[in-house]
């Protein structure tokens, strides 16, 4: 007997020493890797799995993978956003089996998300880990001092940013993306369906010249005329927003704890504006010709290859309890659990940003999970070519030479017509 | 056993001590040019089906792109600009530098520091003066009536004159480093007869200096024509928009569903292309 115990400690320590998984994550600024690795070493202390947690720039994500895969260094577990995984997944990289799996064991994701991750065919491509929406984040206090409206309509937005819009005193309508990046094409998302434009049909059929979506760029370019002249990106908006450089920007949910604690916003701008809280509106839907909201899921993808046991048991370790509330309070707002247990938890709402914006808030930013709307999806069907275009920037690099070579809006939806049928090979 | 003659032992003596250096550039050169040839054949997967053989199918598809032609032709005006740029500001600044003046020598390593900085630091540094708005430089512009709004960096329609510019900036250095250690080894007897036979500056820049300098502007024209026609980093890091065809082919190979065979092709385009042409420099401009 005594033998036996020896040998299964052997094998045990043996099997805890070579042990070992990957772990690429999109989270790569330093105080949410110091999290990361705390929670890695914490799954080590419990397991004796060695996870290599190794940071990823989203916008790099998908040029990093043929270069694994070809070097044979591809990550067990990734984690991000959904385009990259569903076109990972098309393109067969990734575990469908295990995630429906992790999915169906937890029991209680929530459905919409994970909806967004689905492979059309009863299975999903990745287990969704976090989410958050976007909105415009607005100045209350100008708005109802020129007696504007919330900024959720075309034609409120359109109007407060012109009227607010005051250059001379270093206080512009808006900060609106004008490079050609994955924030320019978020941004647009939620201008276009709000519209009722998509860049591909239900059919598969390119529709970037379409009326709607010439509309949509027109909106666009109107908005830029009272933006922050330069062709400004994502960090431009928040600390423009932050500096009072702005009414308004479009940002997602992880702006909030740039707004309500001291230590990011000083991190951030350096001062710190106590009253911003108080005087931050949030628009989390867009109307024109209908209603849409936009919001992310970030996802976690096993891939074919992974070390299928310590993958599933790491995974299960990250979206529990403690841990699963210990990596969504790196962003609180931001990051908000997928599983509707975690959600609804007294630990997930014990947070000091969590708690300035009040519980009402927080649930109705969760629930607006089940109704975002993206271009990869229509009536349940998945649209992959859309996650080529997105990977080619197409409507990034189209919104960019809108503004960089003042195309009118036709120009600019000519242009992303012929530039998705190239890439699509259409 | 046979018995070898002093040369035959000599010559395999001399193939043992090379053997080493072969072995190494057949593994890190040689086989990767190989490779990626072979590769230049094949429809390349990414996920775990086998690579599919299409012959000449790639080379065909590149031959007629418009968009790998317009790529080329940027990438040679690029070449030709920052290396006649380069080699430009880099002899004017050597011929500064010949001479002699008080604090000489501080300036001489000064005029090192684009080239020496690291390259990330620098592009940062650009991109913080010409900062719309905030910048430094586009504040100071401001006062003489300039937009202070544009946004030169970023604009895609100045990405080709940016990187241009930060290209002949970072590497006139070099060009002028090279220069300055041949200047000063002209001998002065020459300007001495010179200046007794008459002649003007101008002159003796045209008669002495210019043909004492022909064979290093020559070989630094090659080097650099050589480095600047695949420089990937520099173009990157400031404009992943200047669209030359480094930038191209790492498009090809790793954005998007990546075409590994078809960057594969175009790379091995442009290695022939390379080659010809630095042997005809080589036999024509360099006479070697």
């Amino acid at each position: 007997m005594k033998k036996i115990i020896v040998l299964m400690l052997a094998v045990l320590l043996v099997t805890s020493i070579f042990a070992k998984i990957t772990f690429w994550t999109t989270e790569v600024e330093s105080n949410r890797m110091q999290r990361i690795r705390a929670l890695a070493t914490i799954f080590k202390a419990q397991t004796g799995i060695d996870v290599e947690v190794v940071p990823v720039e989203e916008n790099d994500l998908l040029k990093q993978i043929p270069i694994a895969k070809n070097a044979g260094t591809l990550p067990d577990v990734l984690e991000s956003g959904i385009e990259p995984m569903i076109l990972l997944g098309s393109q067969n990289f990734l575990d469908e089996d295990l995630s429906t799996k992790i999915i169906n064991d937890f029991g209680d994701i929530y459905s919409g998300a994970a909806k967004l991750l689905s492979n059309g065919k009863d299975k999903f491509y990745a287990i969704p880990f976090h989410a958050w929406v976007q909105g415009i984040w607005y100045r209350k206090d100008m708005f109802v001092s020129q007696d504007l409206g919330d900024p959720i309509t075309w034609y409120n937005i359109a109007l407060a940013a012109k009227v607010l819009n005051n250059p001379q005193k270093g206080v512009y309508g808006i900060i609106l993306p004008k490079k050609a990046d994955a924030y320019a094409e978020q941004v647009f998302t939620e201008v276009a369906l709000a519209n009722g434009a998509r860049p591909i049909d239900e059919n598969g059929n390119i529709t970037f010249n379409t009326p709607e979506m010439v509309e949509a760029f027109r909106f666009y370019k109107e908005l830029g005329k009272y933006s922050k002249p330069g062709f400004t990106t994502v960090l431009d908006a928040l600390k423009g927003y932050l500096n009072g450089e702005t009414a308004m920007i479009f940002y997602s949910t992880y702006i909030m704890d740039d707004i309500a604690v001291e230590e990011v916003q000083k991190g951030r701008i350096n001062k710190f504006n106590p009253q911003l809280v108080k005087n931050t509106g949030f628009a989390n839907k867009m109307i024109n010709t209908r209603p849409t909201s936009y919001g992310q899921v970030v996802a976690l993808g096993v891939t074919k290859n992974a070390n299928k046991d310590e993958v599933e048991k790491f995974i299960k370790f990250l979206m529990s309890d403690k841990n699963y509330v210990y990596w969504v309070h790196m962003a609180p707002g931001g990051m908000n659990p997928t599983r509707k247990s975690v959600a609804e938890s007294d630990a997930f709402l014990d947070n000091p940003v969590l708690e300035r914006y009040g519980k009402a808030k927080i649930a109705e930013i969760i629930a607006a999970l089940d109704s975002v709307e993206r271009f990869e999806f229509i009536n349940g069907k998945v649209i992959t070519d859309m996650s080529k275009l997105s990977a080619n920037f197409v409507i990034g690099k189209a919104i960019n030479y809108m503004f960089a070579n003042d195309w009118t809006p036709q120009q600019t939806a000519m242009w992303a017509q012929k530039e998705a049928e190239k890439v699509l090979g259409k | 056993m046979a018995v070898l003659s002093l040369r035959e032992k000599d010559a395999r003596f001399g193939w043992k001590l090379v053997l080493p250096t072969v072995i190494l550039i057949s593994l890190l050169i040689l086989y990767p040019v190989f490779y990626n040839i072979y590769l230049s054949f094949f429809e390349v997967s990414i996920s775990d089906t086998p690579n599919k053989f299409v012959g000449l199918q790639n080379y065909k598809e590149i031959l007629f792109d418009s968009s790998f032609w317009k790529s080329f032709g940027i990438t040679i005006l690029f070449t030709l600009t920052t290396v006649i740029g380069s080699i430009l500001v880099g002899l004017g600044v050597a011929l500064l530098m010949n001479r002699e003046f008080p604090g000489r020598n501080i300036v001489r390593a000064l005029i090192l520091l684009p080239y020496v900085t690291p390259l990330i630091a620098i592009v940062f540094a650009w991109k913080y003066i010409f900062l719309p708005i905030d910048g430094p430089l586009m504040q100071f512009l401001a006062n003489f009536g300039m937009n202070p709004g544009n946004d030169f960096v970023n604009n895609p329609n100045n990405a080709f004159w940016v990187v241009s510019i930060f290209n002949i900036w970072r590497n006139f250095p070099f060009v002028y480093l090279m220069l300055l250690s041949r200047l000063q080894s002209i001998p002065s007897d020459y300007y001495e007869a010179a200046e007794i036979d008459g002649a003007s500056d101008w002159q003796k820049f045209l008669y002495i200096t210019l043909p004492e300098l022909y064979f290093v502007i020559a070989s630094v024209a090659l080097l650099r024509g050589i480095w600047n026609f695949y420089k990937f980093d520099e173009v990157y890091l400031m404009s992943k928009f200047a669209n030359t065809l480094p930038i191209y082919i790492y498009e090809k190979a790793f954005s998007g569903i990546p075409e590994q065979g078809i960057a594969a092709a175009i790379a091995t385009i442009l290695f022939i292309i390379m080659i010809s042409l630095i042997g005809l420099y080589v036999k024509k401009v360099l006479k070697w």
